[in-house]
């Protein structure tokens, strides 16, 4: 399948849609402690609204049973910094975080454990289609995946959206991954060469069928007319 | 709502020829550093970010790697920018390899907002000092008509409708500065523009109040005696030009920064300028510009003939003569078309070309009768002691790119004013 | 075909009527060979192209189709017979077996594969062509060729030329303008059929029918009623169309009863002066009394917009106007039966010009999941093992940890952040260097891997790996069916055998080339390596299944 054509852009304004894998039952068993991941996410989406001051980030955290929202940029204006510890982004995403984590726990006290079968198959359906529509509307979908195997579905989605598949040999260095990669705004990547990932792994597909923790974290871009751009990045 | 914008270029150029001390020490304040990296061309700015968390130096070469075959003229603006703005500093090794590393003050900077946020510049006056504060909106219309009007003496001082305490030096230093912008919808501030600004400060100063000014939030009271002498000097004319209001509390007095004011760092990147377009031009010559602004109005009679004048309309015609007199005050048809296709009407905007191509050729052509005598300074010599002296002149002459004209037969030369001094001293020599 | 060989079933016959002897044909480049199914019979042929000096074409038609009727000068006893081959019926036709050749011919890769497989001796013809479907589909290939159309020009208006001195005026025909009236009138087609050659000649009817257009063209209703009264051949010229008439009656039975055709009253161009067209129909009076000798300009619009639009049916020689309308009365009866759809699909196919549609190699992947289900069906097998694999993992991480110490340590993580903030600094400065280091160096040597200047080792991995997929494809489609295929075993492990060797190959290039660009090479090689490793251990694990059941096994796991 060819990789999908990309649009041309005249500046560096970028809409960053990031999904965050939340799953708990990942991060109690990860290398890397959930709280320096967040750091660094952090400080890596400050950077994108500091590089340019249209740029817009919105974030999603995917948990264990549901996903929402958790920061909007266009909507939360304050600048500044609140009890001068970090930036007031921070805060307010951080805040919202912890309110998902505890509805997501609720809901899964809630609901009963469920077959996994059902659910692999709309979920695959899902993400299938999410990795098709962004192709169409030429959304590049940039995938950080911090598991021990390679995601075989994001790895396909970046490949056929055009987008970045990177799996970090260093999670403590992943800053410097999100910011040398994944922040290259779409008009500078058509003058430079990014990672490629070589040959798409076909076998792994068939490995990918654990419903754990599979955080990505996805970014998109606007131009002026709108038309948004996902990049997808993602990270466990 | 108008915009005043700092042309990018010019007011980093003016940044990059600051003495090396001066850059470095503009880059102390975290603020000019948010605002110089936005100001930088996208590839910089990955470049800047990446660098971020590293101490050492980067090769120049394995930045080049990332460069694909069509980026190279790309990364070497970028990489020349950086350099200029003492951003990076460049390292030459034994084995002549060059490499680059992030100016020390401005990466910690830089880091610090990334990890802490930024520290807003000035704390706000409470609002038990302040009296009523006037609402976004007043400030809006305070703003806009503060700059309308001063933008109306500017291009016509007769149209002013209340006459403002711009003082007449300080109109002729603007007049000259900016009047050759003016016919762009967004006034800006040229390097001239400055200059009046300058008036003996020190032009980093001047710029890091700029910009410090920029991070002030809209419509809050800052006190005027945390400024310096020199910031109270400036503010007053930052406040006839409607970026900040002043107000005179009992016993403080504090000044209110305007949207005007806040925009301006936003303005150092170009991509910022999405505004509404509003003229239709059409092939007749004939020109609708749907726009209740007196300052749209003055500014199309600069061109053209205004035949009525709607509620929100201004019908205009472009003729020869009002280009005629728009070509005796100084603007250039490039001008003018570039005013017009910049605030092309989005219906027209769209459209390719979005001036029509036989009004644009007219324009130019109209100018190009204007442009048929080009006058060069130049100094004539005569009396040549021999034809070899001539002949050497003349070889001299236009090696110098400095030749106009010869006569062989009566051995006189012209040649363009910029190198007869060195003419005179080739010719003392080979006496 | 410059390396084919065919190999057919055929029939060796004498001559027509004799009933053949049953036998395989098999064509080379040089010769070819015809060996009878009884080995004892003794018509067997083995004939150099270079000694065949003529041929004959057989008046069978099924004979004809047969590749050649040859005469031979040769030694064997049969040279200076007249013999004719024919291939059972379900067997290639020529035309066929020509498609296959012309594709061969413009591609030169898929010769390359021809060659390698077919010739080689690995795939036979048939499971070679059963992958390229697609490039067999006559219909797709050929039918999509642009036609050349008719004019749009009014053929009705054909204007005479009158020489100013004489009272006579000379109408220009030609085959193609013959053509057109046919198709355009129904009724003068009809009548040409009826009267040529048996009551006039070719030359009278056509003077008949320009006359009839001459009156119609001095809109003189009650002129034409006088002529059409007197001569009854020429009335039908005169009259309105009957075939046309009741088509029309029948397409306005049909048309919806809700459409309001008044609404399009405004919409014309007559008002227009010289809009093109001859005649002005606002200046038609229509006398009732002489309603059928009139013709309105609409009606001659609608018929000519429609004919354009069907385009050519008949593909004859236009010269012999009686040609022409017998194809034409074959076409129109293709037409009523159920050809009418596929007339209907051309028609669509034809307003859609070649030339300006987009290129069919969409770059967009088709958004279509046909059934997820299939895929998962197909993966469960796999799927499940790991799956097993997940759920003891989080069995054992819910032992050591419960769901819910799990989201309080995610909680605390958060709250811990939010205390200490950022992590100041955000990356060590020499981790952070060792990243850059390391992705520089990943970029370079994808570079060099994209790169225009790829080595030829990389140009051989790359010719090998087309290999690979031709055998891989083969070799997938009979995994998947071995059982309704019926295929044997020693097929099985003859493309085995083929994609071991590529495997090997593989191994080669990887270790000729020189040590800089082994990685490079051997991450371009990997994939392959992959896929047929994978199809090994499927093989593998089927034919031991089936060894252990005893019986052949459908792919699946």
């Amino acid at each position: 399948m060819a990789s999908a054509p990309s649009k041309l852009y005249a500046d560096d304004v970028s809409l960053l849609m990031v999904l965050l894998d939340t799953n708990p039952l990942f991060w109690s068993t990860s290398s890397l402690p959930f709280s320096n991941f967040l750091s660094h996410v952090l400080s890596f989406l400050n950077s994108i609204l500091l590089l340019n001051q249209l740029n817009q980030v919105a974030v999603i955290a995917t948990g264990y049973n549901s996903c929402d929202y958790i920061f909007d940029s266009s909507v939360s204006t304050s600048r500044g910094l609140e009890n001068g510890r970090m930036p007031a982004l921070c805060s307010n995403l951080l805040q919202k975080l912890e309110e998902f984590v505890v509805r997501d726990e609720q809901l899964c006290k809630e609901g009963s454990e469920n077959g996994l079968a059902s659910s692999l198959l709309s979920g695959y359906v899902a993400i299938m289609n999410a990795i098709f529509s962004a192709q169409r509307s030429m959304v590049p979908i940039d995938s950080c995946y911090l598991g021990s195997n390679n995601s075989a579905f994001l790895q396909q989605a970046s490949y056929i959206t055009g987008g970045v598949y990177l799996k970090p040999q260093q999670p403590d260095g992943l800053f410097q991954y999100l910011s040398t990669v994944f922040a290259t705004d779409l008009h500078s990547r058509t003058f430079l060469q990014l990672p490629k990932s070589v040959g798409v792994d076909f076998r792994a597909s068939k490995e990918d069928s654990r419903k754990d923790g599979r955080p990505l974290e996805s970014r998109r871009k606007d131009s002026r007319k709108n038309d948004p751009n996902i990049q997808l990045a993602s990270s466990v | 709502m108008p915009q005043v914008r700092i042309i990018a270029k010019n007011f980093m150029d003016m940044v990059a020829s600051l003495p090396a001390m001066k850059l470095d020490n503009l880059y102390s304040n975290a603020f000019i550093c948010e605002a110089i990296l936005r100001s930088l061309p996208p590839l910089a700015k990955k470049y800047v970010l990446q660098m971020l968390c590293i101490d050492g130096p980067i090769s120049a070469k394995s930045m080049q790697e990332w460069v694909l075959a069509d980026g190279a003229s790309k990364h070497k603006v970028a990489v020349d920018r950086l350099l200029q703005l003492r951003i990076f500093t460049e390292t030459v090794d034994r084995k002549r390899e060059t490499s680059y590393r992030l100016n020390p003050v401005f990466q910690s900077n830089l880091q610090k907002l990334l990890v802490s946020g930024e520290v807003l510049p000035g704390e706000p006056l409470p609002s038990s000092i302040t009296a009523r504060l006037p609402s976004l909106e007043e400030l809006d219309v305070f703003a806009i008509e503060q700059w309308e009007c001063f933008m109306l003496q500017l291009i016509n001082s007769s149209q002013a409708e209340r006459p403002s305490n711009i003082s007449s030096s300080t109109m002729k230093v603007f007049q000259r500065g900016l009047l050759t912008q003016r016919d762009k919808e967004a006034p800006r501030l040229t390097e001239s523009g400055f200059q009046f600004l300058d008036r003996g400060v020190d032009p980093a100063d001047l710029i890091s109040f700029l910009l410090e000014l920029s991070f002030h939030v809209t419509g809050e009271a800052y006190n005027i005696s945390s400024l310096t002498d020199i910031q109270r000097e400036t503010i007053k004319d930052l406040a006839d030009l409607g970026l900040v209001k002043l107000q005179q509390g009992r016993k403080e007095s504090w000044f209110i920064p305007s949207k005007l004011a806040t925009n301006l760092s936003m303005s150092l990147t170009d991509s910022s300028s999405r505004k509404q377009g509003f003229v239709v031009v059409e092939t007749n010559f004939r020109m609708y510009a749907y726009s209740t602004s007196k300052l749209h109005c003055e500014i199309l009679r600069l061109f053209s003939r205004i035949e009525y004048q709607l509620p929100n309309l201004i019908v205009a015609a472009i003729t020869k003569e009002s280009l005629y007199n728009a070509f005796e005050n100084g603007i250039t048809a490039e001008q003018i078309i570039s005013f017009l296709q910049q605030n092309a009407h989005p219906r027209v905007a769209e459209r390719i070309p979005s001036v029509p191509e036989n009004v644009t050729d007219q324009m130019r052509l109209w100018e190009a009768d204007l442009n048929r005598v080009e006058m060069i300074p130049a100094h004539c010599y005569d009396e040549f002691p021999s034809r070899e002296v001539f002949e050497g002149a003349c070889e001299f002459a236009r090696e110098g790119n400095g030749f106009l004209w010869e006569d062989s037969k009566k051995m006189r030369l012209i040649v363009k004013a910029e190198i007869h001094k060195n003419m005179r001293e080739y010719l003392s020599r080979s006496k | 075909m410059s390396s084919g060989e065919v190999i057919k079933r055929a029939k060796y016959k004498t001559s027509v009527k004799d009933p053949g002897t049953p036998g395989v044909l098999k064509m080379t480049e040089q010769k070819f060979l015809f060996n009878p199914n009884d080995p004892s019979s003794v018509t067997k042929l083995d004939v150099e192209f270079a000694h065949i000096k003529g041929n004959a074409l057989a008046k069978s038609g099924e004979a004809a189709k047969a590749a050649s009727t040859a005469k031979v000068t040769s030694s064997t006893k049969v040279a200076s017979e007249k013999s004719a081959v024919s291939f059972p019926d379900e067997q290639l036709s020529t035309a066929e077996m020509e498609l296959r050749m012309n594709l061969l011919r413009e591609d030169s890769e898929l010769q390359k594969l021809h060659k390698q497989f077919v010739i080689g001796g690995v795939l036979t013809e048939s499971e070679f062509w059963a992958t390229r479907k697609k490039l067999l589909d006559v219909d797709n290939r050929g039918k999509l060729k642009q036609r050349v159309g008719f004019k749009s020009t009014m053929i009705l208006d054909t204007k005479p030329m009158a020489d100013g001195r004489t009272n006579k005026v000379t109408f220009n025909l030609t085959p193609e303008i013959k053509y057109q009236i046919f198709v355009l009138k129904p009724a003068v087609h009809q009548a040409f059929l009826n009267l040529v050659p048996s009551k006039m000649t070719e030359k009278d009817f056509w003077t008949k029918y320009f006359r009839a257009e001459y009156l119609h063209s001095t809109k003189n209703a009650i002129t034409v009623a006088a002529e059409a009264a007197e001569d009854e051949e020429l009335a039908i010229f005169l009259k309105e169309d009957n075939i046309l008439a009741r088509e029309a009656r029948r397409k306005i039975r049909r048309v919806d009863p809700t459409l309001d055709m008044e609404a399009d009253l405004g919409d014309d161009y007559t008002h227009l002066p010289d809009h093109g067209i001859f005649r002005d129909g606002t200046k038609e009076i229509s006398e009732t009394q002489h309603e059928q000798y009139m013709r309105t300009l609409s009606q001659d619009l609608n018929r000519q917009g429609a004919v354009v639009l069907e385009g050519r049916t008949v593909d004859v020689d236009l010269e012999d106007p009686r040609t022409v309308a017998e194809a034409l009365v074959r076409s129109r009866q293709e037409l009523d039966g159920d050809k009418t759809q596929e007339r209907l699909d051309r028609l669509s196919r034809m307003t859609d010009i070649e030339d300006l549609r987009e290129p069919l190699d969409h770059p967009f992947a088709p958004l279509c999941i046909k059934d997820p289900r299939d895929y998962f069906d197909a993966q469960q097998a796999n799927a499940l093992k790991t799956l097993d694999d997940a759920r003891n993992k989080m069995e054992q991480t819910k032992r050591n940890l419960s769901i819910d110490e799990a989201y309080g340590s995610l909680r605390d993580s958060i709250s811990k952040i939010k205390t200490m903030g950022l992590s100041d600094p955000i990356v060590k400065p020499e981790v952070a260097l060792s990243v850059l280091n390391g992705l520089t160096q990943n970029i370079s040597s994808s570079k060099f891997q994209l790169g225009k200047n790829s080595r030829e080792s990389i140009l051989d991995a790359l010719d090998v790996h087309t290999g690979i997929t031709e055998t891989f494809l083969v070799f997938i489609s009979y995994y998947y069916n071995i059982s309704s295929h019926k295929v044997d075993d020693v097929q099985v492990s003859r493309l085995k055998d083929a994609m071991s060797q590529t495997y090997r190959q593989l191994e080669e290039i990887k270790e000729s080339v020189q040590s800089d660009f082994r990685h490079k090479v051997s991450l371009l090689v990997r994939p392959m390596h992959q896929a047929l490793d994978a199809a090994f251990q499927h093989y593998d694990a089927d034919q031991q299944k089936r060894s252990s059941k005893g019986e052949p096994l459908n792919g699946f796991v």
